[in-house]
């Protein structure tokens, strides 16, 4: 049987698939599976019995320190969230509308290759009880005594985040107002919008994809992070993912740790559920009422 | 200009604590505060001169390496298929390849220590390379995405009506168009894997990779080598980015300029998308200065 070229073609797009898919089989989909049902297990003294039961998630539900530190993550993470999309996007406004080379942007990106240790570091020089802040107030005569709360701190760790989610927040808003093609925009000025209508009717909305995963993204990255609370964070700086990493590194209970992952990634829906609903209450969701995109725009 | 303004700040805010700790890591004096006392290297000499620092460098040169590797062969059929393949099953295949960018490291760590103890698979520099491919292949299909979209097939096809064989018409005419952008991913890839830490901690065994070890230093101790521990790290990253991007941009001279010399009339394919028209809409606009 001979087969017609589009046939072949489609056979060995599929071989052609298979070992990547294979790999993400076996190390991606089969290792979730096993988390979820790991969830569900029991740990006694290191010995794990595998019969089902829900104590994991009523224990962690039940408790009030997961959900102050969960508090905690999810502070963290909506702090560097809002900044980072609010911070980036003047920038990324500029690179999109006012440049015309990228070179501004290679410059960010490149920042963002600088290790991920380098920058806690550097900001734990910086905000330290002897560090760069302190020491220059000191000199000036500012302060007399060195200021303890800014090190070890919510603070600290939030700046830190921000330092380090700026050029993902950016390359993200960056490729979304690349599709937002200044035709739309002085389409609408000569329809006689204002600026502030034109960015809220038109450059929002159009770009509205981006404006929602670069939040989502570093919301997710910034409220999982558990180095960054760790070496900054101080004792009130201690987030859930702190707590889940302790389990699987030096507590040992592994299916309680997996529980508390799945609360987590749970409550992270919720919160996407909450930002989309709240863009789509200030009207700034895109839908028919605004522009009709030929590519799909979808009536919320 | 406002924005222009705001943009030299957002740079700055950016690179001046990497300044910092870059000009810190050659202080004569332990002191990590100005006054700034001169220039020495000896941080430099004696984070060399010890062991445990050149072993994770190693560790994580190999790792970085075998991940870019890993990565650039399941990455490059994965795009390859996605040229091919259509419809639901090719949207099936992206979104899979890139869910794992959606989630925090936190999460792919537990679930591979999980896995890892469940299969048998040991701690060590091997599950460490495994999870960095996971980690890093969303990254390297996310960087091949456009040109896996701009694709001409009727390319091959005319390869293979002129007579190419299948395995001819992709030698010739599929990989030289993709050869910029799977060198380009791969570098980053091994980018990626070189400052990886969140995932790594979970996987590995006794073998420490750079990261760890700067990260274990630095919950001891407040220590000036671990300045010059960092910059190396960077320095090395840098490095291999600039690497790639001059590969990336040379292959791309060379394509232009084979096209050219055949006097192609098409315009050589833009590989950021807008460029070209943004170019000329470059103006402001009114009410936003």
């Amino acid at each position: 049987m001979r087969l017609s070229i589009t046939q072949r073609q489609r056979l060995l797009g599929g071989y052609l698939a298979s070992p990547s898919m294979a790999f993400m089989l076996f190390f991606f989909i089969l290792p979730c599976i096993l988390l979820i049902l790991c969830s569900f297990w029991t740990a006694k003294s290191f010995v794990i019995d595998p019969t089902f039961n829900i104590n994991n998630y009523t224990r962690t539900l039940g408790a009030e320190g997961f959900w102050k530190t969960s508090l905690t993550g999810f502070q963290n993470g909506l702090w560097t969230a809002v900044a980072s999309v609010v911070l980036s996007f003047p920038a990324a406004y500029y690179i999109v509308y006012k440049t015309a080379n990228n070179n501004a942007l290679y410059l960010i990106l490149l920042s963002w290759f600088s290790s991920y240790l380098v920058r806690v570091y550097a900001w734990r020089t910086i905000l330290g009880t002897n560090g760069l802040i302190n020491t220059s107030l000191m000199q000036m005569g500012i302060i007399s005594e060195p200021i303890d709360f800014i090190l070890f701190s919510p603070f600290a760790s939030v700046l830190t985040l921000v330092h380090i989610m700026f050029p993902f927040a950016l390359l993200l808003l960056v490729s979304a107002l690349r599709d937002v093609k200044t035709d739309y925009i002085d389409a609408a000025r000569d329809l006689g919008a204002s600026g502030v209508r034109v960015f809220t009717k038109v450059i929002i909305p159009m770009s509205y994809k981006g404006i929602v995963s670069a939040f989502m993204f570093t919301f997710i990255l910034a409220a999982g992070d558990y180095i960054t609370p760790q070496l900054l964070g101080g004792r009130d700086g201690v987030t859930s993912g702190l707590l889940i990493a302790n389990q699987f590194r030096s507590a040992g209970n592994w299916p309680l740790g997996a529980a508390m992952a799945f609360i987590t990634l749970f409550l992270f829906g919720g919160v996407y559920l909450i930002f989309t609903q709240m863009l789509s209450v200030l009207r700034l969701a895109p839908g028919r009422r605004y522009h009709d995109l030929d590519q799909g725009s979808k009536e919320k | 200009m406002m924005l222009r303004a705001y943009l030299w700040l957002y740079l700055a805010f950016l690179y001046a604590p990497i300044f910092i700790i870059a000009l810190f890591s050659f202080h004569s004096v332990p002191s990590l505060v100005f006054p700034f006392e001169g220039f020495s290297l000896r941080w430099y000499e004696q984070i060399f001169s010890n062991p445990t620092f050149t072993t994770s460098l190693w560790n994580s040169i190999i790792v970085a390496t075998a991940a870019s590797i890993g990565t650039t062969v399941l990455g490059a059929t994965v795009a390859l298929a996605m040229i091919r393949i259509k419809g639901r099953a090719k949207a099936a295949i992206a979104a899979i390849c890139s869910v794992p960018i959606g989630l925090p490291g936190l999460f792919l760590g537990i679930s591979l220590i999980i896995w890892f103890a469940q299969v048998g698979i040991g701690r060590s520099l091997v599950s460490v390379t495994i999870a960095h491919i996971l980690y890093a292949l969303p990254f390297f299909v996310a960087t091949m995405r456009s040109r896996i979209e701009y694709f001409d097939q009727s390319l091959e096809e005319a390869a293979r009506d002129l007579g190419a064989t299948t395995w001819q018409s992709f030698r010739l005419v599929t990989l030289p168009i993709l050869r910029p952008s799977i060198l380009g991913a791969s570098v980053l890839v091994f980018a990626l894997s070189f400052d990886e830490l969140i995932i790594t901690v979970f996987v590995s065994g006794n073998d420490t990779t750079l990261p760890m070890m700067v990260w274990s230093m630095m919950r001891r101790t407040v220590d000036p080598t671990i300045n010059a521990a960092s910059m190396v790290a960077f320095a090395l990253s840098l490095v291999v980015i600039m690497l790639g991007g001059l590969i990336y941009w040379l292959q791309r001279r060379a394509a232009i300029k084979s096209r050219k010399s055949i006097s192609r009339v098409e315009e050589d394919e833009q590989v950021h998308r807008g460029t070209e028209q943004r170019s000329e809409n470059v103006r402001p606009i009114h009410g936003f200065e």
